[in-house]
């Protein structure tokens, strides 16, 4: 039974994820991310992690959704809609040589402190008895074993923010003034 | 866990099943009483035509409902459009299923209740904002926009009020929460501050998740016809109005779980007593509630969004910070 919902949810999951990407309508985009969320909290909700499961709903469906929302609703990117097709330029020249060796090692760092921090198997229990649903142990692994590896996610995720800042600003130009002040 | 019926799924269903139809019957005769009690405030009488006062009027309500055409415009999403009515209602369920009525009656004691709570909370944007565009209507969406940024901003407030409980019983357990607050020790009463302060915090912040008058931007029949609900027809727009409802009568079970002790009452601790110190209390935050409706008016959208960011959100923030202090100050108290 828990394993025909896992498949189930998995292959949900999956179909989802292809939806946000291949739909043509940002508000069914979005849909079919809210189908994706809900199927992965089922599948740790099968999995026996109801905190995580509850923590999938409320951020990602309640909070990062209506941020999506928020920017496609109230923002107006109606311009931005297309990509005809992929610009080969990008994955050429110095300048990809650079996006790629910063992203590598971000990457690397983050793979390496993940896996310097973690024990060798029967060195110690990685893991509390009963597993991390119980909030107690969760926190007490989260800020104490694995706090660097938690910080440097944090970290990256920084810095996500940072390379969309740049990226929208970068495409946006300093002043457009040829589109009629429609820059906004 | 502690099961009533046999097996946990079985306790599940009979409980679910229970606790949802009665609460279906609660929600029709709450509108009857609101009704009767906004014509009271405003020197009316309210409903008196149908059944010894008024009393059938919910019967008749919903059997017009039921019978009036169902009209889905040809430029709406239908998907969306059809599906939207339908979750508001489920979701506005949703928190039921972790909130204890009496000791050992909850259809599911989850570790992570608070969690659970807030997450079903934060859901009730999804039908409202499927409402605001499927609808394809301009009305509509502006409501569904101005859903989603009042959605945003009172999730943090929210978030901060239910922490308070939750530090000063040191658990996430709905149970265990009224447990700590047994024999009177009411979080609203003790301690002095943090407690009460909270639940201020977290009605006014429910409320406006929950878009009900003074938040009922999205709605704002003075300036959008109807808002989201301004295409619907019938008992889908009746279905609207029954999640809102029961989402305030939810609001109103959780204030006192969290904030007024839950079940805890005086007397022996029988289930049929507690159930009935519940429901009283659950009663008067509700009429308290009522009397907050139907004292204010609707607020601006940049007003909601100050109080929210400038107000709400700085003393939540001081509450969750007080009521930290309060547990460390007894701990040290108690060590020494």
């Amino acid at each position: 039974m828990a394993n025909l919902i896992f498949y189930l949810m998995a292959a949900l999951a999956v179909v989802a994820a292809l939806g946000v990407v291949a739909a043509r309508n940002p508000i069914m985009s979005i849909l079919a991310l809210l189908g994706s969320f809900f199927a992965l909290a089922a599948i740790y909700l099968v999995s026996g992690f109801q905190t995580l499961a509850a923590l999938q709903i409320l951020v990602y469906a309640g909070a990062i959704l209506v941020l999506f929302l928020f920017v496609i609703m109230l923002l107006n990117l109606a311009n931005e809609t297309k990509l005809e097709r992929i610009d080969l330029a990008m994955f050429h020249g110095r300048k990809a040589v650079w996006t790629f060796l910063i992203a590598g090692a971000l990457l690397g760092i983050s793979a390496f402190a993940a896996l310097a921090i973690v024990p060798a198997a029967g060195d110690a229990p990685a893991l509390p008895e009963r597993g991390i649903d119980e909030l107690q142990p969760l926190a007490d692994a989260m800020f104490s074993r694995y706090l660097l590896p938690f910080e440097l996610v944090s970290v990256l995720l920084l810095a996500t923010a940072v390379a969309v800042l740049v990226l929208a600003k970068r495409n946006r130009g300093p002043l457009n003034l040829d589109q009629g002040g429609e820059s906004t | 866990m502690n099961v009533l019926f046999g097996s946990p799924a079985l306790h599940a269903l009979v409980l679910g099943v229970g606790i949802v139809s009665a609460l279906l019957g609660v929600t029709s005769y709450f509108i009857w009483f609101e009704r009767k009690f906004a014509g009271r405030m405003q020197s009316r009488i309210g409903p008196k035509h149908v059944g010894p006062y008024g009393l059938l009027q919910p019967i008749a309500d919903a059997f017009k409902l039921l019978i009036k055409a169902d009209i889905t415009p040809d430029t709406a999403d239908r998907a969306l459009f059809n599906l939207a009515p339908l979750l508001a209602v489920c979701v506005a369920l949703l928190s039921l299923a972790v909130l204890p009525l009496a000791s050992g009656l909850v259809i599911a004691d989850l570790d992570v209740g608070v969690l659970f709570f807030l997450a079903a909370g934060a859901l009730t944007v999804v039908p409202t904002w499927m409402a605001g565009w499927g609808s394809n209507n301009k009305y509509a969406l502006l409501g569904g926009m101005r859903a989603i940024a009042q959605s945003v901003a009172y999730g943090v407030p929210l978030v901060l009020a239910a922490l308070v409980p939750v530090i000063l019983s040191g658990s996430m357990k709905l149970s265990d929460i009224v447990a700590a607050q047994a024999g009177g020790h009411w979080f609203a009463l003790w301690p002095p501050g943090p407690g009460l302060g909270a639940g201020v915090l977290f009605v006014l912040a429910s409320l406006a998740e929950g878009n009900r008058i003074p938040f009922d931007i999205p709605e704002a029949e003075s300036e959008l016809v109807s808002g989201i609900s301004t295409e619907y027809t019938g008992m889908k727009f009746g279905m609207f109005y029954l999640g809102e409802y029961v989402h305030s009568l939810v609001v109103a079970a959780l204030f006192v779980t969290l904030f007024l002790g839950g079940y805890d009452g005086p007397g022996p601790d029988v289930l049929a007593l507690q159930l009935l110190w519940f429901v009283l209390k659950v009663s008067l935050v509700s009429v308290l509630l009522l009397w907050v409706r139907w004292s204010y008016v609707r607020l601006r959208s940049d007003q909601l969004m100050t109080l929210c960011w400038k107000y709400l959100l700085p003393s939540g923030l001081l509450l969750v910070a007080a009521s930290a202090v309060w547990v460390w100050w007894t701990e040290q108290g108690g060590s020494r």
